[in-house]
């Protein structure tokens, strides 16, 4: 321990001021996941839609056929229009369309090409419009420049990219669960048993996710008759094949043959044998015996709906269909065959029982969605469809002129329109929303991308970090999905989710987690499976299949394994893996599912290289080297979390630390190994809410609001992963003195009161930058209007310069004019003022060009600053889950001393503590004081203390060593009256966090007010100086005391109360009329000469004045109108 | 908040304000009608430069 301790005072030296050479590494890493997504997209992603893109195909009158597809796709660097000649780089950075309010995107570059015959006839080049980059993407500016670069260009030293700009705003595509690609399920859906006749809640399914990325889903159904259909989905629409039709349309085989793959291993099991000959008789009785026939049938009836050329035969539409729909993610028909016969042979022991029910709602099963992936999926279907159009354009044209070759020229027109291929993404982007024909067989279409708000450094990173499950089951009734489960040690973080609706539904990774984006060759794989024995398919067994294990390989059926030297093979695959030998990728899931006597997990050994799956770094002891695994292999590996719990035989793996199963919000929970757990959720939630650093490079920002504490401190007391991840760039706390004492009576639930003196000498001071952009151009619909408004005043505004803007640095309050501008064909002035009850001072102003840098000053950015001090009502929270409210800010000369003459900053109730049990906050309370007491910065990791060496006697005994209480109490006296306290009081350092829920932003309070036009009742809403609404409940609670005058006062006073004429005759409000004045007392226009008559009766002596709810008057005329009476019987 | 000026009035004169160059630091003088950006390198963004006048009366 106290070795410990003197490498800490020794590692902390403060080196500020002066850029590091490289990035933090830690910190980089964190958005990795993203970052290396899109530069997969860059990189291959584009060259995969091409390769797997469909042609499109048409003839022409001639009969001459023609088949136009992509040939090379590119996406270029951001960069600044030709039309710009004045700037010397055309290079545009992130800061640029941030602070500008436009988007960060890069043209894309398509070479279209047509071949007719297979002959390839030529080929244009085209720019297609931009797309979002990714920041610090390879195609982004910022990808390889070191702090001191990146400071130049307006960006954090540690800038993290990971995300987009667009207008403005930085988005982050969201990662979303999938179900694990290419690995069929076995799911009991009783919704199944309503698919038709005969369907059973067995079934399989299975998303096949091309080399493109773009999935399709298949199921396959267990019927009662003993049979299998196969459920394919196309353009939304479910078709169902019997499982025979899809076998024998994929290779030209015997019925025996067939027959003996599917009971293959199950030789002597009735039941197999059963549903295969059943299967095969009922497709004989079809008389649909050969491939062709298959095909021809299968083509026949898909035809339409597949949209095929018109030359195309039966036989052909059917392949097309085979290629399209089953198994997208296996190339040749021989693998798609033997695929299927797997997955049948494994519905139906699922179907007998022998093999157990699998869930989709458990992460060894699931994999994420990447915004790399995303982007790509959407980008092949729009190219698909930009395609399509080009198409059609060329036929007008040839319509029109029918002897037109298909040359360059010919495609001008048709590519002229390349809106629709990049508009979409920039959609996505922006809004969130997918706009999409297939919906990308993801089971949402909105909330695809979030802003990653910059509100304090641990809020932004999270956004980076987080996982959804997806929205559709934020709707479901069900909890089942929201459970923790134990495979998800390790990968997502049992205490970072929020707590209501989206509890364990948004998770966030654990910091190690990262996600696979290396794309890595399978053949090697394949070649090494085989020298460790595996026999190949297609070559016959050496001994029973049933005596043998299925290998699949990405969801191909690669080979088997005989039982007895499974075991070794998968071990020696293991270490070849560890080691990086024989080109085995060190990201490859070795997943070997043992054959059991009860019915569990279908048995085989399971091979995954493919991309976004989540792995994670474990060490390995036999070979003593880090080993990344997958959701799906820890399930079968022995993982001890510490060297204690390692079993000598069995365990195979340990955690490479005790919190790697945390988020890095929380681990940087200082001593949450001794809170109660759900305090620290709260403080992964609080510490997102706090008014931090979120960034150094305030100039060059233009978000709507930005918080910001004056006096940030280091933490005294912090975990490993303060350090791991350089936290001090961005602190976002006080390390404040805190006693815990109930000394005033200002302390009632949770509040706290703060010393005055501390407040003055700036404690947790902080202000809010708010920035607003004034777009000349969008004022007007009318574009000449809008396009000849300038900013400037003619003449001297009061507090404006020239220029029509503000001087910098001036303060302005509520109707102080704010900018004025000039409509320069009119030649008038339009003064526009600040509004907000608040004073702000102008911090910056930024005059904002066009990208072709021709602009007139008609658009400009205005950041205004708030101050915003703490003040009562302001909430506070130690890093414990611990907040309050600061109910007073007590006169030090008040507040409670010791015997040194110490007064604490921060006076904390102590009933906060037996029912919340943070006794990390009182270590850290210890911890810290006698941090400050020897100089020293304290390691708060979690799970570094135990029962044998507790934390409390340590930091005691610290304390004792500086003169002070080991327990951390003290005598204190009384601020009042002097006098000794009789209890001693616990108080030490806790570092302190300022919540951004600032009473300034929350108060709402009115008598009178702005109304309703139309029913003269208060209006609601705080930014309309509307009231809070005093409902039906609290009406209740009113008549119930017995206080009707408040009552009447809330709902009668305080709303649309008023006076109005009532004719006591006919008991009607509205036909009462004011008599016309005669001409002589006309000008003694007041009220008490003027005489009411009521117009029914023509008599005024009954009429008389009574107050009324104005939605009275106003319902009797929406009565009256429709006919009917309404008689007030007036005494 | 209209402040009617009648149509008649000369076009001001084109009165010149001091702006920052946001990329390269430069101070450029920008008249009212001029296209917004850097002389030296043809930057977009401009920073107004603080005021000269005081702005804090009340400095007790």
């Amino acid at each position: 321990m106290a070795e410990r301790l003197a490498n800490m005072a020794k590692e902390y030296s403060m080196k500020g001021g002066v850029p590091r050479e490289q990035q933090w590494a830690a910190l980089q890493e964190l958005t990795k996941p993203h970052i290396d997504s899109f530069n997969y997209l860059l990189h291959e992603g584009l060259n995969k839609i091409v390769q797997h893109m469909l042609p499109v195909q048409f003839e022409i009158s001639g009969g001459k056929r023609y088949s136009i597809f992509i040939q090379d796709m590119t996406i270029l660097s951001p960069r600044l229009p030709e039309s710009n000649k004045v700037a010397i780089t055309n290079k545009v950075y992130p800061a640029e369309c941030r602070e500008r309010c436009t988007t960060y995107k890069g043209d894309v570059m398509i070479r279209v090409a047509w071949k007719s015959d297979g002959k390839l006839e030529g080929f244009v080049e085209k720019n297609a419009g931009q797309i979002p980059i990714m920041v610090k993407s390879d195609a982004c500016h910022l990808a390889k420049l070191s702090p001191k670069d990146l400071i130049r260009h307006g960006e954090e030293a540690e800038e993290m990219g990971g995300y987009f700009i667009v207008n403005g705003q930085e988005k982050v595509v969201r990662m979303l669960i999938l179900p694990r690609r290419n690995y069929p399920l076995c799911i009991k859906r009783p919704s199944w048993k309503t698919r038709g006749q005969d369907y059973t809640e067995y079934g399989l399914t299975m998303r096949c996710v091309r080399p493109d990325q773009s999935a399709i889903n298949m199921t396959l159904h267990y019927l009662q008759s003993g049979s299998v259909k196969v459920c394919i989905a196309y353009n939304k629409q479910l078709y169902y094949i019997p499982l025979i039709m899809v076998l024998k349309a994929l290779l030209d085989v015997s019925d025996k043959y067939i027959y003996d793959q599917l009971i293959g291993g199950k030789e002597d099991d009735s039941f197999f044998k059963g549903c295969a000959t059943y299967m095969l008789y009922d497709m004989l009785e079809q008389n649909l015996l050969t491939r062709t026939q298959m095909l021809q049938y299968l083509g026949e009836r898909f035809r339409v709906r597949l949209n095929m050329p018109s030359w195309y035969t039966h036989e052909q539409v059917g392949e097309f269909l085979i290629s399209q729909c089953i198994c997208v993610h296996l190339e040749s028909n021989l693998d798609k065959f033997n695929k299927m016969v797997y997955m049948t042979k494994k519905l139906l022991s699922f179907a007998k029982g022998e093999c157990a029910e699998e869930s989709a709602d458990n992460p060894m099963n699931q994999e994420l969605l990447l915004s790399g992936h995303l982007l790509l999926m959407l980008l092949k279907e729009k190219a698909e469809g930009w395609l399509y159009g080009i198409k059609m354009g060329l036929d007008k044209v040839i319509k029109n002129k029918p002897q037109t070759v298909l040359n360059a020229a010919a495609f001008t027109d048709p590519c002229k329109y390349t809106a629709s291929l990049t508009r979409p993404l920039e959609y996505l982007l922006a809004t969130g929303n997918l706009n999409s024909r297939s919906a990308l067989g993801l089971m949402q279409a909105a909330g695809l991308s979030v802003i990653a708000d910059k509100l304090n450094f641990y809020r932004f990173l999270s956004h980076f970090r987080c996982v959804h499950r997806g929205a559709f089951f934020a709707q479901m009734r069900t909890t089942a999905v929201r459970k923790l489960l134990p495979e998800a040690w390790g990968f997502l973080c049992p205490v970072h989710t929020p707590d209501g609706t989206p509890c364990g539904l948004l998770n966030h990774m654990s910091a190690d987690c990262q996600a696979v984006n290396t794309p890595c060759a399978t053949d090697p794989i394949v070649e090494q499976l085989q020298t460790l024995g595996m026999c190949p398919t297609g070559l016959p067994l050496p001994i029973v299949m049933s005596h043998c294990y299925p290998v699949l390989l990405d969801g191909r059926l690669v080979g088997y394994f005989p039982d007895d030297i499974a075991v070794d093979a998968t071990n020696q695959l293991r270490a070849l893996k560890v080691l990086g030998l024989h080109q085995i990728p060190s990201v490859l899931e070795i997943c070997l599912v043992p054959k059991t006597e009860v019915a569990s997990q279908y048995p085989g050994l399971y091979l995954f290289s493919t991309l976004a799956r989540m792995v994670r770094p474990v060490l390995n002891l036999q070979l003593n080297k880090t080993e990344m695994l997958g959701t799906f292999e820890q399930v079968y590996l022995d993982i001890a979390v510490c060297a204690e719990e390692i079993h000598p035989g069995v365990t195979t793996h340990m955690e490479p630390s005790e919190q790697s199963m945390l988020s890095v919000i929380a681990t940087l929970t200082p001593f949450s190994d001794f809170n109660q757990s759900p305090r620290n959720m709260y403080q992964c939630q609080m510490g997102k809410q706090t008014m931090g650093t979120p960034l150094h490079a305030y100039q060059h920002r233009a978000d709507n609001k930005l918080y910001r504490i004056l006096t940030p401190q280091t933490p005294l007391v912090r975990p490993q992963a303060h350090e791991k991840y350089n936290i001090d760039e961005y602190p976002m706390g006080t390390n404040a003195v805190v006693a815990v004492i109930s000394a005033t009576g200002y302390d009632m639930e949770d509040a706290m009161t703060i010393n005055k003196a501390s407040y003055e000498r700036g404690f947790a001071h902080g202000c809010i930058y708010k920035s607003s952009v004034v777009d000349l151009t969008l004022l007007h619909k009318d574009k000449a209007t809008s396009e000849s408004l300038v900013f400037g005043c003619e003449t001297a505004t009061a507090g404006l310069d020239p220029d029509g803007l503000p001087p910098v640095g001036q303060l302005l309050k509520d109707g102080n004019p704010m900018y004025s501008y000039i409509n320069l064909q009119t030649n008038t002035t339009r003064v526009e003022r600040y509004r907000g009850a608040e004073e702000a001072y102008v911090d910056h102003i930024k005059i904002l060009g066009t990208e072709s840098g021709q602009g007139k000053l008609n658009k400009v950015c205005l950041v205004l600053r708030v101050v915003r001090n703490p003040t009562i009502g302001d909430k506070f929270s130690s890093r414990h889950g611990q907040k309050g409210v600061c109910s007073m800010l007590w006169p030090a000369e008040n507040m409670p001393f010791t015997a040194s003459g110490m007064v604490p900053d921060i006076c904390f109730n102590p009933h906060g503590y037996p029912s919340r049990m943070t006794i990390g906050m009182m270590i850290e309370s210890m911890a810290g004081k006698s941090g400050a007491l020897h100089g020293l910065f304290h390691d708060a990791t979690p799970f570094t203390f135990s029962e044998d060496q507790p934390a409390a006697a340590y930091f005691g005994e610290l304390l004792h060593a500086a003169g002070y209480n080991e327990l951390g109490t003290e005598t204190m006296y009384c601020g009042e009256t002097g006098t000794e306290l009789e209890a001693r009081i616990f108080m030490g350092v806790v570092y302190y966090q300022r919540l951004r829920h600032m009473v300034s932003d929350k108060f709402q309070v009115r008598t009178t007010g702005p109304v309703d036009p139309l029913t003269q009742q208060p209006v609601k809403g705080r930014k309309r100086m509307g009231g809070v609404r005093f409902g039906e409940m609290e009406r209740d609670a009113l008549i119930s005391h017995g206080t009707s005058f408040l009552l009447h006062d809330r709902l009668f006073n305080c709303s649309d109360k008023c006076s109005s004429y009532l004719c006591k005759g006919c008991g009607s409000l509205l036909s009462t009329a004011c008599d016309k004045p005669s001409a002589n007392i006309a000008a003694a226009s007041f009220e008490a000469k003027r005489r009411w008559t009521c117009l029914t009766c023509g008599k005024s002596d009954k009429v008389t004045l009574v107050s009324v709810p104005y939605v009275l008057k106003y319902l009797l005329v929406e009565l009256a109108v429709m006919g009917i009476k309404f008689k007030l019987d007036a005494k | 908040m209209e402040t009617p000026k009648d149509g008649n009035q000369p076009p001001p004169k084109a009165q010149t304000m001091i702006y920052i160059c946001g990329d390269c630091h430069q101070e450029n003088e920008i008249k009212a009608r001029d296209p917004i950006r850097c002389t030296e390198c043809g930057y977009r963004i401009m920073y107004k430069k603080r005021t000269k006048r005081m702005v804090v009366f009340d400095a007790r």
